[in-house]
């Protein structure tokens, strides 16, 4: 009894409901998708058991590879385009006193709207009938006659456009918190010392928001993996398997060509990916990685 | 006074309520369609509560898109609907294999069902040996046209290949596309395009043999024709003027494209007779309908392509099996409310594949679905049927012939390629005895 009582396992207490639902919604499916993944399960009736049969098949898939291919497309795109452009606004946002939060909220607003909502926002903006196509059309311009998102060189690089449109307001958002909390004497100090508003970013904001920066990097790299609604929604990883990724790849086996076996093989190496980056991250912070 | 007026009420009321609550329910999980929900409220659901005390039906309506996976996740879970509708035979087979379905061979002898049915339509519905699903709707596809505008340029209503890139020709002139259609919303739309030329360039005797393996779907006539379908497709840009275009117009949009002379036909499935009428009907035009034009003179003729569109089976863990039974007994004995759901629908939904005369038809519908049916009926009577890859494709083939059309289309693979791939998953789904069942050919 006085276990119970120890007042050190009470906060173990409060997150026993917490620990209890995540092993019943995330746990045992994790399991049993570890398990599926070396059967032939079509997701109903007789499991029959394949070895390793379903990642040798992956293996030599060419539209699994075009979708890790895609996955570490989109993971540079978002390592890049929206970074770069967040800590340029979140940077230049700090020198506007008046209307701030005006700009803040236009940036963050996209990330608060429903994906469905706003590929579908897209999909209208880029409908060859209804859209700028039609718009342009109407006025003698051969412009957007044909959707981004239909075209087989631009579709995947139109899905990672509107994600992105949608994500950099979250970017901006958590860089300006940690642009708050550099401490304001040593923009006084660079001011004293001539340094541009280049070298007081490169020199003062970068390095003192690096912990935030390297976090944001981690989440961008582990949310590029399980990438899925927009690809969906604006492509579903057409046309042509051109905007095909991993997560639209497994739910296709799994959903549509009831293959759930082999998906799970694909989720098996998702996971795997995951669990490599972590470790990657974990390892750096042993280290001494401020992140 | 006041007392007796209230025990009355009172006894009406527990009266009403105990006669409702004595009925055992029956569950149907529905595909959902704001149209067609409240007519199947008050045609089917409520007509079939009023005709019997015995059983209430209770349509729970959902769309296709979450609805296929639920059902799925509640079958698994021994739960689900009393009575399990699919999208087609190859959903039926998953079930049925992992017995999930209720054997229907006793209640077809009782009830005299297989004499109700069209032939192909109820084996259909039968795997290995016994019946499991009993077609919903039956359909097929066409190719409509509008008719106002063929009549004022003077054009022919094509009926070979050389007809057809003759009047397309025309219709481009004209800055029209030559199809209205599209697969946005609905990626499988690509399947209904290559079953048109697989069965009017190759034939329907050919596709018969490649579904019942005398023939690989790696024979030249395959080939050529998915080049015709890619050259059309993508060189010539006939549906909705570019293959991008194609991929991007929805339901919605090429209903109303046909409606204003955006394109000149459109190559659909019957599903669509009750949207084109009221789509067509507001713009002043009259549309027609024609059979698909025959390819190549290996085609054999005008045939009409059979499909099913959805099916009816019974859980096998149904809560109340002998409900669900009697409301597919009710369907099939009762031709009139079949015909007057289907009417409702101008025959493009609520099909079920009853044994029909001429003068079954009500003069309600209009003229266009009346000449359909009956060609329908005198074609395939005939045996001149193709096959619909959604009816007669198993589960990995029927989703690899529109899914990696788009790499042909694309210029990715070859046609050959593509179809050796095609025949290797036909060899796979062989040997894990996943075929479907296919009517004999005369």
């Amino acid at each position: 009894m006085n276990f119970l009582s120890n007042k050190s396992y009470i906060a173990w207490y409060f997150v026993i409901p917490v620990v209890f639902i995540h092993l019943f919604v995330i746990g045992i499916p994790s399991i049993l998708s570890l398990a599926l993944c070396l059967t032939d399960w079509s997701g109903l009736g007789k499991i029959n058991y394949v070895g390793f049969e379903n990642f040798i098949e992956l293996f030599d898939d060419r539209y699994f590879k075009k979708a890790i291919f895609h996955n570490i497309l989109w993971t540079i795109i978002f390592l890049t385009v929206p970074v770069c452009i967040a800590l340029m606004c979140a940077y230049l946002l700090t020198g506007i006193k008046r209307g701030q939060m005006f700009y803040r909220l236009a940036f963050f607003f996209p990330y608060m709207l429903a994906s469905v909502v706003n590929c579908q926002i897209w999909k209208y903006l880029f409908h060859p009938i209804h859209g700028l196509g039609g718009f342009f059309e109407s006025i003698g311009i051969e412009a957007l006659a044909s959707s981004p998102f239909t075209t087989k060189e631009t579709s995947l690089y139109a899905a990672a456009f509107v994600d992105g449109w949608h994500f950099w307001g979250f970017l901006v958002v958590i860089y300006l918190t940690g642009m708050y909390q550099v401490d304001n004497h040593l923009y006084e100090a660079a001011d004293i010392e001539g340094a541009s508003k280049f070298q007081k970013f490169r020199y003062i904001t970068l390095p003192m928001i690096r912990p935030i920066f390297i976090f944001s990097l981690m989440i961008i790299i582990i949310w590029s993996v399980p990438v899925f609604d927009y690809v969906y929604i604006l492509t579903g990883g057409g046309p042509a398997y051109s905007s095909e990724v991993v997560a639209n790849y497994l739910y296709t086996h799994a959903f549509v060509r009831f293959n759930v076996g082999y998906a799970s093989a694909v989720g098996t190496l998702m996971f795997i990916y995951v669990i490599f980056i972590v470790g990657i991250f974990g390892l750096l912070r042993k280290l001494g990685w401020e992140i | 006074m006041i007392k007796t007026i209230i025990s009355f009420v009172s006894a009406i009321i527990l009266s009403v309520s105990f006669s409702a609550f004595s009925k055992t329910k029956v569950t149907w999980s529905m595909e959902s369609n704001a149209d067609r929900d409240p007519i199947f409220l008050e045609k089917l659901q409520n007509a079939y509560n009023s005709a019997q005390d015995k059983y209430e039906l209770e349509i729970q309506f959902e769309p296709n898109e979450t609805r296929i996976e639920s059902l799925r996740t509640s079958m698994l879970a021994g739960m689900g609907p009393d009575i399990v509708e699919t999208p087609g035979p190859s959903y039926v087979k998953e079930y049925q294999e992992a017995g999930m379905l209720e054997n229907l061979d006793s209640y077809a002898d009782e009830f005299g069902w297989k004499d109700k049915l069209i032939p192909w339509a109820y084996s259909s519905g039968v795997f290995e040996g016994s019946l499991y699903a009993i077609p919903k709707t039956h359909e097929s596809m066409v190719m409509l046209y509008n008719k106002t505008l063929f009549e004022e340029n003077g054009w022919k209503v094509p009926t070979t290949l050389e007809e057809l890139e003759d009047v397309a020709g025309k219709i481009k002139a004209k800055g029209m596309d030559v199809y209205t259609y599209g697969s946005s919303g609905w990626q499988p739309t690509h399947e209904h395009l290559v079953g048109i030329y697989l069965n009017n360039y190759a034939g329907p005797q050919a596709v018969y043999e490649a579904i019942t393996g005398e023939r690989e779907w790696t024979d030249p006539v395959f080939v050529e024709a998915l080049e015709l379908l890619k050259k059309h497709m993508v060189d010539e840009g006939w549906w909705s003027g570019s293959l991008e275009n194609y991929y991007a117009i929805g339901w919605d949009d090429f209903h109303a494209q046909f409606a204003t002379r955006g394109a000149a036909m459109m190559t659909i499935g019957t599903w669509t007779f009750q949207a084109t009428s009221l789509g067509i009907g507001q713009s002043g035009d009259e549309w027609g309908w024609a059979p698909l034009p025959s390819l190549s003179s290996n085609s054999g003729g005008p045939n009409f392509m059979i499909a099913i569109g959805t099916t009816m089976s019974v859980n096998a863990a149904a809560k109340n099996k002998d409900g669900a039974i009697d409301v597919l007994n009710w369907i099939m004995s009762n031709k009139d409310v079949v015909i007057d759901i289907a009417s409702d629908f101008q025959f493009g939904e609520f099909v079920v594949p009853l044994l029909l005369d001429e003068s079954d038809i009500p003069s309600t519908i209009s003229p266009q679905v009346t000449s359909y049916l009956n060609e329908y009926a005198r074609i395939t009577g005939e045996g001149n049927y193709g096959y619909c890859t959604w009816t007669f494709w198993p589960a990995e083939p029927g989703v690899h012939i529109w899914k990696d059309m788009e790499v042909v289309w694309a210029g990715d693979i070859s046609v050959e390629d593509f179809m050796y791939d095609h025949q290797k998953m036909w060899d796979k789904a062989r040997k894990k005895n996943e075929t479907l069942p296919v009517p004999l050919r005369d």
